[in-house]
């Protein structure tokens, strides 16, 4: 465990710090308070990856550091899944947002580097970028998923809104898990996919190869084979095997921490992908 | 259904299996005759599953990822070490699935050295290097660092002296060398750039202490860990490329058909064979490594990628946002 005293480290512990404010003040009732605080935590996020990006002259995605830096603007795709397609665990995603910037505060190097030949491709942010959001969505997926398990029921009367008719504030209805997780795997796995072929096709460009065998394409395949595994189940026999399609949905997201962290930390699994510690 | 999710799940199984056993058993494995019956059969039960299940013809969604599925399992096939093999006993096209080959600056090749089989073949056209460069990030750094682990970073700048701290004195980088060779005039060492094939890139540097005294220093960039017991600084040079750059011609007969600087990710394409930077002589800089690769299959893949994505992104995201969003 390493502290970082530098303006980069400052930043992500205010958003850190930001983002458990947020998710105390909103489990302590205090809904607005704890949106602000979230809203806050998220400002200063992007001042963080901004700062970084100024700082390295390239898109911050190169390393763990970086991609960690990332996935802690958690707050878009936050907002989406709560408007958009009516899934709740918008204070779950506070403590998301801090967990997964732990590891920058305090674990991986923030020393920067220079792009390998390799990395400089047009493809580079595109294949990243699509590959953390998609990650953040099933992320939130496995969110309803475990609260499935665990036999959580979400409320059906969820945030307040306002009626654009009556001007009078109401309240939106929420999913159930079950249907919350596949609605956001349907939103997460084109992204899922897109990064694989992006990936693919990067790899035809820089190494010769459209699939080289490398552990972590093997891996990233596998994440999505879980995925489509998933919903092929879920076609199959619809909601009568709700735990099941929940198991999917973790073991999905099990594959893709593997993927993310296990592949590049590990020393069993060196290949192509080695230099993104 | 059975049948096809069973199979996702032996292919879940592989995929870790063969990530744990490394980049080249992986790819053994997974070319393995057994394992050609399993992307037959995948492939075989997509192509079922499209006819036999009016919904994946009904959904437009749907049939473009599978029949993108199948487009990428023929086209891997079909490019694949067995699909040359087979496509040379059948057609009798014998082209090189891939190999490598070395071009010296001024001079041109065809012969290519296969990866599987070690064996030459030839090219019909010849490739002609007319350059091969490496490019650096610019500035380079000297790095260096006191035994007692206080560090500074200065820009490799000839001439310019730079201030270190009041105990440390100053630094000044006197000369730049791209060959440094140490040679012998009347009984002492003369340092000089050889102009001749080679490389041992070094910094001649002079280091001005709080009193006055000056001492000169040698910093090589090949030996980052030279230094003696007395020396107050630990120096380091390291140049971070940026990248490697050949300089190609392409040439049928006498007559120069094409020309492209290949660059990583930027490969050359000519008479269905793809060319990529791939190595070079770290020695001396005279040659390049270039992997060569035939393209057979490869654009059928990419239909499927592109008939996936499109599959995907339709059946999840586009109607619903047409439609309304139904689970």
């Amino acid at each position: 465990m390493e502290i970082k005293y530098t303006i980069q480290g400052l930043l992500v512990y205010m958003t850190i710090a930001a983002y458990l404010l947020a998710f105390f003040t909103t489990v302590l009732r205090r809904p607005k308070a704890g949106h602000a605080l979230y809203l806050l935590g998220f400002a200063i996020a992007v001042c963080a990856f901004g700062y970084r990006w100024y700082h390295v002259r390239h898109v911050p995605l190169q390393n763990l550091f970086e991609v960690f830096l990332c996935l802690g603007m958690i707050y878009p795709v936050s907002l989406f899944c709560r408007r958009v397609l009516r899934v709740g665990g918008y204070s779950a995603d506070m403590l998301i947002g801090a967990i997964v910037l732990s590891p920058a505060g305090f674990i991986f190097n923030a020393e920067p580097q220079q792009l390998p030949p390799a990395l400089q491709s047009w493809l580079f942010t595109p294949h990243v970028a699509v590959y953390m959001l998609s990650y953040i969505f099933m992320a939130k997926a496995t969110f309803q998923a475990i609260c499935q398990l665990a036999g959580k029921t979400v409320s059906c009367r969820g945030h307040l809104a306002r009626d654009s008719r009556a001007g009078r504030p109401r309240h939106l209805d929420l999913l159930p898990p079950e249907e919350a997780t596949y609605r956001i795997i349907c939103v997460g796995y084109p992204l899922l996919t897109l990064g694989l072929i992006l990936g693919s096709y990067w790899g035809k460009l820089a190494w010769s190869d459209y699939w080289g065998w490398d552990p972590k394409e093997l891996w990233s395949l596998a994440s999505w084979l879980v995925f489509l595994g998933y919903f092929h189940f879920r076609y199959m026999f619809g909601k009568k095997h709700p735990r099941i399609n929940s198991l999917w949905a973790i073991a999905g997201t099990a594959t893709i921490i593997i993927t993310l962290l296990w592949v590049n930390l590990s020393r069993i699994f060196s290949g192509l992908h080695s230099y993104a510690t | 259904m059975w049948v096809g999710l069973l199979l996702i799940i032996v292919l879940i199984v592989l995929s870790i299996y063969g990530a744990f056993i490394g980049t080249e058993r992986a790819e053994q494995l997974f070319n393995r005759p057994p394992l050609v019956v399993y992307w037959t059969a995948l492939a075989m039960l997509l192509i079922i599953g499209i006819a036999a299940f009016r919904r994946l013809l009904r959904v437009p969604g749907l049939l473009l990822i599978h029949a993108g599925c199948v487009l990428i399992l023929f086209g891997g096939m079909w490019g694949s070490r067995a699909g040359h093999n087979l496509q040379n006993r059948l057609f009798g096209i014998d082209k090189i699935r891939s190999g490598r080959m070395a071009i010296y600056e001024g001079s041109s090749n065809n012969h290519v050295t296969l990866n599987d089989t070690r064996e030459q073949k030839e090219l019909p056209f010849s490739l002609k290097l007319k350059d091969f460069r490496i490019e650096y990030y610019q500035p380079v750094y000297l790095r260096i660092q006191t035994r007692q682990g206080r560090q500074w970073k200065v820009p490799v700048e000839v001439g310019k002296e730079f201030p270190l701290s009041e105990e440390a004195g100053t630094i000044k980088i006197v000369k730049e060398y791209k060959n440094l060779k140490i040679g012998m005039e009347e009984g002492k060492s003369v340092f000089f750039d050889d102009p001749s094939p080679g490389s041992n890139p070094a910094l001649e540097v002079q280091i001005t202490e709080p009193g006055g005294q000056t001492s000169t220093r040698y910093v090589f960039e090949l030996f980052p860990g030279h230094s003696h017991g007395q020396d107050k600084f630990l120096l380091r040079y390291h140049r971070v490329i940026s990248d490697y750059i050949s300089e190609l011609q392409i040439i049928e007969g006498d007559k120069v058909v094409a020309e492209k600087d290949i660059e990583v990710n930027h490969p050359l394409r000519f008479g269905g064979y793809h060319f990529y930077q791939s190595s070079y002589d770290d020695k001396a800089g005279q040659y390049t490594i270039l992997q060569v690769v035939s393209d057979t299959g490869l654009y059928v893949v990419y239909a499927g990628y592109w008939m996936l994505c499109l599959g995907v992104i339709w059946h999840m995201w586009l109607r619903h946002i047409f439609s309304g969003f139904k689970t």
